[in-house]
């Protein structure tokens, strides 16, 4: 196949034409936080940028979103389906540890019953991801099956070359399309620009495959009356986090006869997650709590859906309000795993 | 730091306190929240600029659950929210070992250096660097350069504006927030069993992120602070969001103070501005 | 769009007052077809709503072998519950499902069953046992042990008498001490205590055990005691659930959703599982 590269210039282009053509563009702007780009000219791609604050999950899975309208007339009731925004949503400049995660959530909105919801903007959506040039003491992307050049959940794929050029290639079916949609945009590449290179190879920080032996064997371990200990049971960690999916489901009255149900996201460090209505609580301190997150991420889904709830990305450890970082606790349970080995 | 690390091993190893409730430095240098439970533990325990957390927050954890003394460390601005909590019947003065440390500053950004520009605004406002009571005080405090207070700015501004403007300016940041409730579990402050958010019959608060939940959410929990707020600016570091809480905190607590003289966790003794009535309150604010 | 939330329209047909915060509701579906097509087995639940209050799950307590109508035992606990004893016969309220397993009919089949319930956990297994009943000759001797706190908590009084009332089948009522009244004739202990009284045999038979948590973790052992095995202990969890579907992350034990993978267990299953329930 021929090999394309794009100018910053050309790109913003596609996004004016994809705005004016009804679509929702995702991008980063100078704030670094994922957001509808209204104007192109403010989109910026910096493989050296650390990632967003949140992820762009909510823009596929919304922090509140109605599940359906009822409206009471006499004695008779009307349901009425939500109108899901169907226009297209194209991402530019997903981190590979951010294009990721809807391949990996995408598993538990389709097992057996399927989420519309979610399938629909998951279907109508583009995600040209972006090599990363970042690197800090919380992101593990290489540990969890991923990479800085990982090209999982992404459509087009690009490459930071010199000059503000990309070097541009199609992951799937659908980023091929979308190339050829706009191919007057593309160049060939002819190999003038260099291709820009991170500094340092990651580091490695763990054997995923023996962590996931130690959680297979220690559901009862001492380790997890501290490590989740400082944890102060908010969901910040879990609503920043690309890979978590958890969520409530509420009635509001809008007046006396109508109102909607409501899919909110919710998490599993909030203390009445699992709460009964009979008061009993399965999980009722925070250290069970955080060995719930833990294992979730890196086992239970693991065991369900073949995937690892975790693209390594960082987020909950950079905005824990306490510094609790994930990479850390995996760190112990990999020395955990290495000491029982060694017995 | 060494005398910290001293006085809390002895505080253990002497039986003065359980554990301790203090900071540590983990291997990428965050300086995080850690309880020392052994005089080993102690070797651990760490203060710096870095060490923004209010640990207090942890404190009504234990209330139900003391068998000796609760050791803490804690900051002069720290200080005032164990007071709070002592005024507001949390916990009592007699179960706690506070071990107070002179302070020079703390940062606003902790992944970020402590200089005048990453220093938080309450540190400018610290009338004692040395908290007023304790058990044990370590270390020196240093002079540090005093930051711009950029909020009483953006306060004066705030002031200006005319009750729709504010309004605006309110509902474009209260619709940022997610309902992570980040800015509730950091604050030592908020500590009731069962917050008004989660009371669903009647629900008071919309759970759902939707423009009018997120206000009522935002409102309420500023109403509750009223005149219990100290200051701390762990809910505004803790959000996630952005969103500029302290402001309405900062606020309501200079209006109990020019109302009402009062402030909160300022002295054990001073019955709670909330929980009491005088006859010389002022009463036009019903209006 | 296939909205796998929203729910279909039922109606209440009959309201019954069980105890003073359990009642009984006979739903049926306004759409006539549904009624028909609405398929489900002994031991499945279904996500019920009041519009405007909330969504709850409660097990189908009638029989699949009774497909003209539906129905639920609920107690009162919280939002939605407060708002359905409000409710009328007549009025409508919402239902998705059938969700989750069932159990074990077909490997039940040609055995003695040992049914055993506390309070509200007689629901799930009335819809079970009416199913046997219903089929009475495929199966061997039936056992019968409910309990309740006090007289007034017993569930489902009438058909009580009707089980006491048919010939094969040990029908044994108890209340907790301190529950009975002047002229309570059945048992008084707690259930555990009782299987222990009744001491029932383990030859061929399998145990379907349903009550709160802690009855039902006195009487495993009991069970064990008698020879059961592991395999022929069946029981219900009932981990808080809000979608039913395998979506929403809260009803997991592990890596177990209960809400799909269970409700049903067999106590071997269980002994897998983390201690999470
Ligand atoms: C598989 C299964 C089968 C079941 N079958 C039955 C059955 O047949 N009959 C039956 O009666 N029950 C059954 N249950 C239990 C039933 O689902 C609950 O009792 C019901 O959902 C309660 O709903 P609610 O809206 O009334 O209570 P909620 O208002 O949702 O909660 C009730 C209580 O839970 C606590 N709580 C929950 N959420 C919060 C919150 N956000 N904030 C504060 N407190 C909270 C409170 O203590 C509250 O009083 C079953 C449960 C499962 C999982
Ligand atoms: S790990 Fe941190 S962010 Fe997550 S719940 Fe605990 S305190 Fe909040
Ligand atoms: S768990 Fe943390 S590191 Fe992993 S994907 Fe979520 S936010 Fe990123
Ligand atoms: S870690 Fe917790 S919040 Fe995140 S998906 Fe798992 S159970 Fe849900
Ligand atoms: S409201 Fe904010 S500043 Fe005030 S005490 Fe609570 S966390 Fe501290
Ligand atoms: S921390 Fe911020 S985003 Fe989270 S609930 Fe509070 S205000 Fe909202
Ligand atoms: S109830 Fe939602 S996942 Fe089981």
């Amino acid at each position: 196949m021929e090999e394309l590269i794009i100018s910053i210039d050309n790109l913003k282009e596609i996004a004016r034409e994809l705005f004016n053509n009804d679509c929702r563009v995702i991008g980063t702007t100078a704030e670094n936080k994922f957001k509808v780009i209204d104007d192109p000219e403010q989109l910026i791609l910096n493989p050296n940028s650390v990632p967003t604050g949140s992820s762009f999950k909510e823009f596929f899975f919304p922090k509140t979103e109605p599940l359906f309208f009822y409206k009471q007339n006499n004695s008779s009731i009307d349901l009425i389906d939500p109108v899901i925004d169907k226009s297209r949503i194209v991402v530019i400049g997903a981190k590979p540890c951010d294009a990721a995660a809807l391949p990996i959530i995408s598993k538990v909105f389709n097992w057996d019953y399927k989420d519309d919801l979610f399938n629909t903007r998951n279907d109508n959506s583009l995600i040209i991801g972006m090599s990363c040039h970042y690197n800090d003491e919380f992101c593990f992307c290489n540990d969890v099956g991923g990479s800085p050049e990982n090209r999982k959940g992404s459509d087009v794929f690009l490459k930071p070359l010199a000059d503000n050029y990309f070097k541009a290639a199609s992951v799937t079916p659908k980023g091929e399309a979308f190339i050829k949609e706009y191919q007057k945009y593309f160049e060939k590449d002819l190999g003038k620009n260099k291709p820009l290179v991170r500094k340092e190879e990651n580091p490695n920080h763990f054997d995923y495959d023996k962590v996931k032996t130690w959680l297979d064997n220690n559901f009862e371990n001492k380790f997890w009356d501290t490590a989740g200990e400082m944890c102060l049971g908010c969901a910040q960690c879990a609503f920043v986090c690309p890979t978590c999916h958890c969520f409530d489901i509420v009635d509001e009255q809008n007046g006396s006869c109508a109102g909607r149900r409501a899919k909110n996201w919710d998490a599993c460090q909030f203390s009445l997650f699992t709460k009964h209505a009979s008061g009993h609580n399965p999980r009722d301190n925070q250290e069970k709590r955080y060995r719930q997150r833990i294992s979730h991420k890196f086992k239970y889904y693991n065991d369900k859906f073949d995937e690892i709830l975790c693209t390594g990305c960082g987020r909950c450890s950079r905005g824990c309000p306490v510094s609790l970082d994930i990479l850390q606790i995996v760190e112990e349970i990999n020395s955990l795993s290495q000491k029982s080995n060694a017995i | 730091m060494n005398e910290l690390k001293q006085i809390c091993k002895d505080a253990l190893s002497e039986k003065k306190a359980r554990f301790i409730i203090g900071y540590k430095e983990d291997k990428n240098k965050r300086i995080k929240p850690f309880i020392a439970k052994t005089p080993e533990d102690a070797e651990q325990l760490t203060f710096n600029h870095h060490a923004v957390n209010n640990l207090a927050v942890y404190l009504p954890r234990f209330k139900n659950n003391v068998e000796g003394k609760i050791g803490i460390v804690v900051k002069s601005c720290d200080l005032k929210a164990v007071t709070a909590l002592i005024q507001e019947n949390q916990i009592k003065r007699d179960d706690l070992f506070i071990i107070g440390v002179n302070c020079s500053g703390v940062v606003l950004d902790i992944a970020k250096e402590f200089n005048k520009d990453n220093t938080q605004i309450k540190c400018k406002y610290c009338q004692a660097k040395t908290p007023p009571y304790y058990d044990a005080l370590a270390d020196e405090s240093k002079d540090f350069e005093m930051p711009d207070d950029d909020q009483a700015e953006l306060m004066a501004k705030i002031d200006k504006m005319t009750s729709d403007e504010r309004l605006e300016f309110w509902n474009a940041e209260f619709e940022k927030c997610i309902k992570c409730y980040a800015c509730r579990q950091v604050c030592p402050m908020c500590y009731c069993e069962k917050c008004i958010v989660e009371k669903s019959e009647p629900q008071w608060i919309d759970t759902s992120s939707t423009a009018r939940g997120n206000f009522s959410w935002n409102i309420i929990r500023a109403f509750h602070m009223a005149g219990r707020c100290i200051g701390c600016h762990e809910c505004e570091r803790a959000c996630p969001m952005g969103i500029p809480l302290t402001l309405l905190t900062r606020k309501m607590g200079m209006v109990a103070s020019s109302e009402f003289g009062y402030r909160h966790g300022m002295s054990l003794t001073e019955p709670t501005l909330i929980g009491t009535y005088s006859t010389s309150d002022k009463e036009d604010f019903i209006k | 769009m296939d909205n796998i939330y929203k729910p279909e329209l039922v109606e209440i047909k009959e309201i019954i007052d069980e105890t003073p915060d359990i009642k009984t509701f006979r739903l049926q579906f306004k759409n006539p077809e549904l009624q028909n097509s609405f398929k489900f087995k002994a031991g499945q639940f279904a996500e019920y709503s009041v519009f405007g209050e909330g969504e709850c799950t409660f097990c189908i307590a009638s029989s699949p072998t009774r497909p003209e109508y539906l129905e639920c035992s609920f107690k009162l606990a919280g939002k939605t519950t407060s708002a359905m004893t409000k409710l009328n016969v007549g009025d409508t309220m919402g239902l998705r499902g059938p969700y989750g397993n069932s159990f074990p009919l077909e490997q039940m089949k040609g055995k003695n069953i040992v049914f055993i319930a506390g309070g509200i956990g007689l629901a799930p297994v009335r819809c079970i046992i009416w199913n046997v009943l219903d089929l009475r000759d495929q199966f061997k001797d039936i056992t019968i042990i409910c309990g309740a706190r006090t007289v007034a908590d017993l569930v489902y009084k009438n058909e009580i008498e009707d089980w006491k009332s048919m010939s094969g089948i040990k029908t044994v009522v108890s209340v907790d001490p301190g529950g009975e009244t002047t002229d309570w004739k059945g048992e008084i202990g707690f259930v555990p205590t009782i299987v222990e009284k009744v001491s029932p045999s383990a030859n061929n038979t399998i145990a379907i055990l349903c009550g709160p948590p802690l009855m039902i973790r006195y009487t495993f052992p009991i069970l064990e005691k008698f020879g059961f095995k592991e395999e022929n202990i069946i029981t219900t969890l009932e981990n808080r659930m809000k979608c039913g579907l395998g979506k929403c992350g809260r009803c997991n034990i592990g890596s177990v959703y209960v809400c799909k993978d269970g409700p049903i267990f067999s106590y071997k299953e269980l002994k897998t599982l983390p201690q999470e329930y």
